[in-house]
């Protein structure tokens, strides 16, 4: 088992499209918190008056939540960590080697939790980082205390843990790496955000609404009409996504353990 | 136990419209060279893959060392296979999948160089898989296939892409793995070559068993091309 899963990281670490994606998590979850503070401190468009800025506790919340924003690219990691045996027909070679499927499998859930956790813990430091920066340029600014850094750092790496596994299950059932990909991102940028926004009973069920909840900071009706009792509390919104965790587990074993390889 | 390390027992595959394989019985002979010989489309890609466990059957069963290939314990010290698709990422190295390969298998690093060497690929050892020409790729699948320093080779379609000169390395590569006690199952459409190399057939068209014995029992003193076209024809008829 060590030794399949040293060859599954082997894989990771050795694919340039990897760390770009790693790059591009970083990336995104910085806009995530470099762009709010632009706008919330914003004099033009809606007004000063339209937004309380980084002076308040809210603003600062609503910043640096979107740290836990790169949960997106550790879904992506897990499904390419997937589908690439597939796309490039090394599935073949990987079960030569391994014929127990399932040993495969659990390799590669385990290999795609810890890159969705390398990617989230990386992001978050990128977009922490840059939040501060941006923030040098409106002071003053509302405090960020320590405790707001943890709840979303715990979300990060919980998330990045959890969506690792989902991709690599979210793969095998899919098989073709751009519709798995589209799709997800699809998903994530659009469908799951609407329905969280507009159908809170459901979303808060949804992987980006447990992840919300497991945030677990409020940003205030005013700016953004978001309110936290609206999500599920850390305990359950884990919960939650730790079911989504082993129902992709089991799709991703479901789906490829009897499967016919060419 | 010695003398058959495979055999398909009324092997059958079907793809949903498609009998691809049909109670396909036959025997491979160990320490031998083995020519599995089929029109297109007869079913020597899928029985291949049902051998390796790659492909399920949904009758009968393709034994190795008496058991299923999934069984086996450390495959790939026991059975060396080239199939006819790539087995490899085109954006990593030669060396790179190797090293994935023998990683997964904790097989010595040391040995990576030595297959490389052994299929002459050593030059391009830290060339990305994606610029090498079809030959090139086919020597890596063999490479690969050798990682394992295995007693049963499985081939299929081994000289696809090889231009002449590679042909008549293939020849002298077999040749010598075949000296060394081997079993080697090579299918192809190269009966020339393959009469030169083989010392047993076996024929299978559209799913079915057509012949099997050693080239000499199977040609009756015609060449390999003329029982082979005789053999198709007549079953087909
Ligand atoms: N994955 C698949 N799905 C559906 N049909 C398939 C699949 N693989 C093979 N077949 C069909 O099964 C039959 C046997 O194919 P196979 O590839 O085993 O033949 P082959 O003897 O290897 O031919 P060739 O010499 O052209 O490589 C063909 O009719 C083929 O179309
Ligand atoms: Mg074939």
């Amino acid at each position: 088992m060590s030794a399949l899963l040293k060859s599954e990281l082997r894989k990771l670490i050795y694919l340039r499209a990897n760390w770009l994606l790693l790059l591009w998590s970083g990336l995104f979850a910085a806009l995530g918190t470099v762009a709010p503070i632009l706008v919330l401190n914003s004099d033009s468009g809606p007004g000063r008056g339209a937004f309380s800025g980084t002076e308040t506790q809210e603003g600062i919340n609503a910043v640096f939540a979107n740290a836990a924003g790169g949960y997106l690219f550790a879904l992506i990691l897990g499904i390419l960590i997937m589908t690439n045996e597939y796309r490039h027909g090394t599935a073949v070679g990987t079960f030569l080697v391994t014929p127990k499927r399932s040993t495969v499998l659990v390799a590669k859930l385990i290999a795609a939790s810890l890159a969705g956790l390398v990617i989230q813990l990386f992001s978050f430091i990128f977009a922490i980082t840059s939040g501060f920066i941006a923030l040098t340029f409106f002071e003053p600014h509302a405090p960020v205390p320590a405790e707001l850094l943890f709840k979303v750092f715990r979300a990060s790496a919980i998330s990045g843990l959890v969506l690792g596994i989902v991709g690599v299950g979210l793969g095998a059932l899919v098989k073709n790496q751009i519709a798995a990909v589209t799709g997800a991102v699809i998903w994530t940028l659009i469908v799951e955000g609407l329905v969280v926004a507009f159908v809170e009973s459901i979303g808060k069920y949804l992987p980006a609404g447990a992840i919300t909840g497991l945030v677990d900071v409020d940003f205030g009706e005013n700016d953004f009409n978001f309110s936290i009792e609206n999500y599920l509390t850390p305990g359950p919104a884990t919960l939650v996504l730790l079911g989504y965790a082993a129902l992709f587990s089991l799709i991703a074993m479901r789906t490829t353990l009897r499967r016919d390889l060419d | 136990m010695s003398g058959v390390k495979i055999e398909f027992k009324d092997l059958s595959k079907r793809y949903k419209d498609v009998l691809a394989v049909s109670n396909f019985s036959a025997q491979v002979q160990s320490g031998r060279v083995t020519g599995f010989l089929g029109p297109n489309g007869a079913g020597k890609s899928t029985a291949l893959r049902c051998l390796l466990g790659l492909v399920n059957p949904t009758g009968g069963s393709a034994e190795i060392y008496g058991g299923s290939y999934s069984q086996l314990q450390e495959p790939i010290h026991k059975v060396g296979a080239v199939l006819d698709s790539r087995g490899f990422h085109p954006g990593l190295t030669a060396k790179q999948n190797l090293k994935i390969m023998a990683s997964a298998s904790e097989i010595d690093f040391s040995r990576i160089d030595e297959v490389l060497e052994l299929v002459d690929l050593a030059g391009a050892a830290n060339k990305r898989t994606k610029g090498f020409s079809l030959g090139m790729k086919q020597r890596l699948s063999l490479a690969i296939a050798m990682l394992g320093d295995p007693e049963i080779l499985i081939l299929d379609e081994p000289a696809n892409g090889l231009d002449p000169l590679g042909i008549v390395w293939l020849r002298e590569f077999l040749q010598k793995l075949a000296g060394e006690g081997r079993t080697i199952l090579v299918s192809s459409h190269q009966l020339a070559e393959m009469q030169n190399t083989v010392s047993d057939v076996l024929i299978i068209n559209k799913g079915l068993l057509v012949a099997q014995g050693t080239i000499k029992e199977i040609c009756k003193g015609r060449s390999l091309e003329e029982a082979f076209l005789e053999l198709t024809l007549r079953k087909s008829a």
